[in-house]
């Protein structure tokens, strides 16, 4: 019942994560920071706007990007396989790439091509993560992974870690914050979206909080206040990178993925195939 | 005036535009943004990206070099939008009024709903100035605005496509 | 049976022969559509009959076959001697003697020479749902300006029916009759158009091709010597004693037939030739015969050496051939680029040997086989009637081209996204590689495919990303008038593919799972309606579904949406002069190539040498 709860209830839900998240920010940064539902007023302000666009297939590809974001994060709470929701993440990725890279700006071309770098970075690392807690578990089934007895966290701790540092890749968070990049392409693909239009993007990044943070939420197994202090822990220590970092060049998140985060990933996967 | 307008004073979004000045109201805007003052306790943030902001904040005395630059910021901009003119160069050129190559201003390029006096204004100056934009954008509608001359204007300002 | 596999080979080489002699538009064109129906109905009339079957067949055909391997192989000296290719002809002249070796060497054996199973009819269908529009696509696609039209398409039409006879024959020796002649249809086709590069080309496939055939012999020679069988069904009788030499070498020359790198340049070289040489070669029929071969000795290396290390190899090749995709410009190219990678996923999943690796790998194969067909067509649209055949040309092609980006799209869909055959194999290796992870290659290969499919993904999201660019609106998209021959080709393969895909579930667990099974064993692989069960993992129809639905979205609303809101420009810092970003070639990956290539090689001999067991 809570999973169809928070499937419905995603976009509000990470409204609220994204508020909490600026508002931890700026208390990081010794600022009072906005309201905690300073989102969903940028998100009744947005819907004010007059519409403009460059052309429709780029608004539409803004509004498919939202669909298949939640439709994603529906197959991971309610399906019961891991691996396709990983793999339904990519939908996402293509409508954000296409309609990115439909319009002429070289900022969101670039963006584009740069999120198709954060796609090679993750998503092998999201398949072994997802058969590393199989190895652990025995199932790809939510709904078994939330009753494992176990502390998955225990013997999963560098695919948890890889993971950890991963996130900021998903969710466009410094150092890995390459395609977004505001300072440098602003905002990469959103940066030709408007109003309504917009709109569609910046809910879609909040549904994939809770889509990361899901994944995070396994690591606890049955133990669900593992599972919550395992996010909370996550959720800080990304806020933390966040703000004490500064942004990497693609190549060197890609070699990081690649070079550290995924031998380490596998390492631990050898390690449980071995012992168990 | 509907119900998402209620919302707009919460979450202004400001496109900085420096059309040449000396950048000291610059260095005020950005002191604005960090710790003392903190203007994202009223939801403002700094965009950089026309399309997605609210507020024009434009310091400088428009450069020969800057007018059509920020006719197209203007026009990128989605209605209901405000121009905030910041700092004396802003007014009518300031120390460079006159000069061969400055418009005297903002206010003959694009229209102006706030003035923030002063060289350079201070911030509370620059929040005080905010806080009117914010009331001028409320009684705003979603009416298209136009440039002075727009017609006229309009034709030098294309684009080039790529074929 | 014998007289519904005879039907199944000889009539599109009877096709073929009037064609050829004809030279007529009517008799071309109208024979081409004819020949769908009735091998499409021949091959299911072979389908639903028992199988496997065993057929007898008739003494002075092994004489007519060794025969014709001597003439064969004497053309290819004869061509090596023409073209001054020294390679050729020293190739032939090793094969001519081995064979001899081989003819001397073999025992007489009682087994029948046509084994037709399960696969074997999965081809014969695969060959006639997708092969044979390829052929009717030749037929419009040779009036652009091409010389040759009839006996063109006359050569294509011939390739079905070899291509039938190669994956229904039993015996060893008449399969390498098979592979050589692939070989020699390939050369014919790749250097159709008799120009210079035309002819390298054509001279590279055959060489290549003739060291599969050199191996095959050598792996006959093997069998006859320690095994003194040399049949498949024997093969498969008594697996633990079988020479693992001679399956090294029998899967070198499956390596090499399906353009694993280092043997990846003849089938790139077969894009000089007209388009749909390279769809036919890519999709039904030629390539396909690597992962068949694999197929048919699967469960004799299941779990060997060799299989490990045919997984660490073609997975190599998976990851690899996406990589260097990337950093092409020449569509076919990347086309080409990428059945190289999915061939390696074939042939991968072939290894691993399980019952669902062994459905993996059959689904991928189908689906491949469509897919490619299909974008292959499209690309001979787009060369032909859009002349674009570089990514930098395909720019506003959503304006130019709608429909055929449209099919482009959707054929790209099919390659790696969610509800498509290529996802579900994708899907099916990684569960069923995760139980039994203790070895180290089995842990690659999830990384593997993990990897290659990110990269193919971001290949094809780059390629759509260059034909959508736009700086203002779409609103000029003119729908170019097709010729009616290309349009029925691109919507068969399109309805085709949606139907399989929509009826995903009870297609693999119907059609699939029983091909599997006759293979590997039973599969843990069921269908509740259209929900999809393997082991406890579920794909449930809502998913096939939404993801079909918003796919379909995706790729078709474009052209029909039309918000209503202020046009205005791309943001480009409000400055007036045109800024290009083509970024899009990954340059920066382009110098690996060189390593990439000498690394497959070092898996190559690992797979021949320590897989064989050589040392």
């Amino acid at each position: 019942m809570i999973n169809v709860i928070l499937t419905i209830l995603a976009p509000f839900f990470g409204g609220i994560v994204y508020g909490i998240e600026r508002v931890v920010k700026a208390r990081m940064q010794r600022r009072v920071g906005p309201p905690l539902m300073q989102p969903f007023y940028d998100f009744f302000k947005l819907m004010d706007k007059r519409p403009i666009m460059i052309h429709s297939l780029h608004a539409l590809m803004g509004i498919m990007y939202f669909i298949a974001e939640w439709f994603a994060l529906g197959v991971l709470l309610l399906g019961n396989d891991l691996l396709i929701a990983v793999f339904f993440h990519v939908i996402a990725v293509l409508s954000l790439v296409v309609g990115a890279s439909s319009v002429r700006s070289p900022y969101s071309v670039l963006g584009a091509l740069r999120e198709l770098m954060h796609m090679i970075s993750y998503e092998p690392l999201m398949v072994l993560m997802v058969v590393a807690l199989y190895l652990v578990v025995g199932s790809f089934d939510i709904k078994d992974i939330l009753s494992y007895d176990g502390y998955p966290i225990l013997k999963l701790p560098f695919v948890f870690i890889a993971f950890l540092l991963t996130i900021p890749m998903m969710l466009q968070k410094s150092p890995f914050d390459v395609a977004e990049a505001h300072q440098e392409i602003i905002g990469g693909p959103e940066i030709e979206y408007s109003g309504p239009f917009y709109e569609a993007l910046y809910t879609g990044k909040w549904i994939e909080y809770i889509y990361v943070f899901t994944f995070v939420f396994l690591f606890g197994g049955s133990h669900y206040w593992l599972g919550a202090l395992l996010v909370i822990f996550a959720f800080l220590f990304v806020n933390l990178l966040d703000n004490s970092t500064a942004r990497l060049d693609f190549r060197r998140m890609v070699k990081f993925a690649w070079g550290f985060l995924i031998p380490m990933a596998a390492f631990n996967v050898i390690l449980l195939a071995l012992f168990e | 005036m509907g119900f998402f307008s209620k919302f707009r004073k919460k979450s202004p979004w400001i496109l900085h535009y420096n059309t040449g000045g000396c950048n000291g109201c610059d260095i005020e805007i950005l002191s604005a943004l960090a710790p003392r003052y903190d203007i994202e306790r009223f939801g403002m943030l700094n965009r950089g990206n026309p399309k997605q902001a609210d507020i024009l904040l434009v310091t400088g005395p428009v450069t020969k070099n800057c007018k059509d630059v920020l006719r197209r910021l203007y026009l990128e901009m989605a209605e209901p939008k405000v121009v905030v003119a910041m700092g004396a160069c802003a007014h009518g050129g300031g120390i460079f009024r006159n000069f061969y190559h400055v418009e005297n201003g903002v206010n003959n390029i694009i229209p102006v709903d706030v003035w923030i006096p002063g060289c350079a204004p201070r911030v509370e100056a620059l929040i005080d100035g905010m806080v009117e934009a914010i009331e001028i954008w409320q009684q705003k509608s979603k009416e298209k605005e136009y440039l002075r001359d727009h017609e006229k204007v309009i034709k030098t300002l294309g684009v080039e496509d790529d074929g | 049976m014998g007289v519904l596999v005879a039907l199944n080979v000889v009539v599109p080489w009877i096709v073929a022969l009037i064609i050829f002699l004809s030279k007529k538009d009517v008799v071309t064109n109208v024979l081409t559509f004819l020949m769908l129906p009735i091998l499409i109905f021949t091959a299911y009339l072979a389908y639903i009959q028992p199988h496997p079957v065993l057929v007898e067949t008739p003494k002075w055909l092994d004489l007519l076959i060794t025969l014709y391997d001597f003439g064969l192989l004497g053309y290819f000296l004869y061509q090596g001697i023409v073209r001054k290719s020294g390679l050729i002809a020293i190739l032939a002249t090793i094969q001519i003697l081995f064979l001899i070796i081989v003819l001397i060497m073999m025992p007489h054996s009682q087994t029948p020479n046509i084994y037709v199973d399960s696969v074997t009819l999965m081809f014969y269908l695969i060959v006639a749902i997708v092969g044979v529009p390829i052929a009717i696509f030749a037929t419009k696609y040779m009036d652009y300006g091409e010389k040759g039209k009839h006996s063109f398409v006359a050569i294509v039409v011939w390739f079905l029916g070899v291509m039938n006879l190669a994956v229904s024959v039993n015996n060893i020796e008449w399969f390498f009759a098979l592979f050589e002649t692939t070989t020699l249809a390939s050369y014919i086709m790749i250097g159709f158009r008799g120009d210079k590069e035309a002819i390298n080309n054509s001279n590279l496939a055959l060489w290549m091709n003739q060291i599969g055939g050199i191996a095959i012999l050598i792996a006959l020679m093997i069998f006859i010597k320690v095994n003194g069988v040399y049949h498949f069904s024997d093969l498969l009788k008594h697996p633990t004693i079988i020479s693992m030499a001679a399956l090294g070498f029998l899967s070198l020359s499956a390596l090499v037939k399906g353009a694993q790198m280092p043997f990846h340049k003849w089938l790139l070289g077969a894009m000089v030739a007209p388009t749909p040489v390279s769809a036919i070669l890519h999709s039904a029929t030629m390539v396909k015969i690597a992962p068949y071969l694999i197929l048919r000795i699967s469960p004799i290396i299941k779990g060997t050496l060799l299989a490990k290390l045919l997984i660490i190899a073609t997975g190599y090749v998976f990851v690899v051939a996406a990589v260097i995709a990337l950093t092409q410009n020449n569509f076919k190219k990347i086309l080409a680029y990428s059945t190289i990678s999915l061939l390696g996923l074939m042939m991968l999943a072939a290894a691993v040997g399980t019952p669902i690796a062994v459905s993996a790998s059959l689904i991928l194969i189908i689906f491949h086989a469509f897919a490619k067909g299909f974008l292959f067509v499209e690309a001979g649209v787009l060369e032909k009637v859009f002349h674009t055949k570089y990514i930098e040309q395909m720019r506003r092609l959503i304006e130019k081209a709608p429909l055929t980006l449209m099919f482009i799209f959707f054929g790209f869909l099919n390659m790696t996204f969610v509800p498509f055959g290529t996802f579900i194999g994708k899907w099916m290796m990684i569960e069923e590689v995760s139980n039994f992870l203790q070895h180290g290659s089995y842990i690659l290969l999830i990384l593997y495919v993990g990897a290659g499919s990110a990269f193919l993904s971001i290949l094809y999201m780059k390629v759509l990303g260059v034909s959508v660019r736009k700086a203002h609106g779409i609103e000029k998209i003119s729908f170019v008038k097709l010729p009616k021959r290309f349009n029925f080709v691109s919507v068969w393969y399109y309805v085709w593919l949606l139907a399989i895909t929509i009826f995903i579930a009870p297609f693999i667990a119907d059609f699939i799972v029983p091909i599997a099974k006759s293979i590997a064993g039973e599969p843990e692989i069921y269908a509740t309606g259209l929900t999809l069960h393997m082991y406890n993992s579920t794909l449930y129809f809502w998913q096939i579904f939404g993801a079909l639905i918003l796919l379909l979205l995706i790729h078709v609303l474009p052209y029909f949406v039309k918000f209503k809101a202020d046009i205005v420009h791309p943001y480009n810092c409000g400055e007036n002069f045109p800024r290009h970003m083509e970024t899009w070639n990954f340059e920066c990956l382009a110098k690996y190539e060189g390593y990439f290539v000498a690394f497959s090689i070092a898996l190559f001999i690992m797979v021949v040498v320590l897989g064989g067991g050589l040392l």
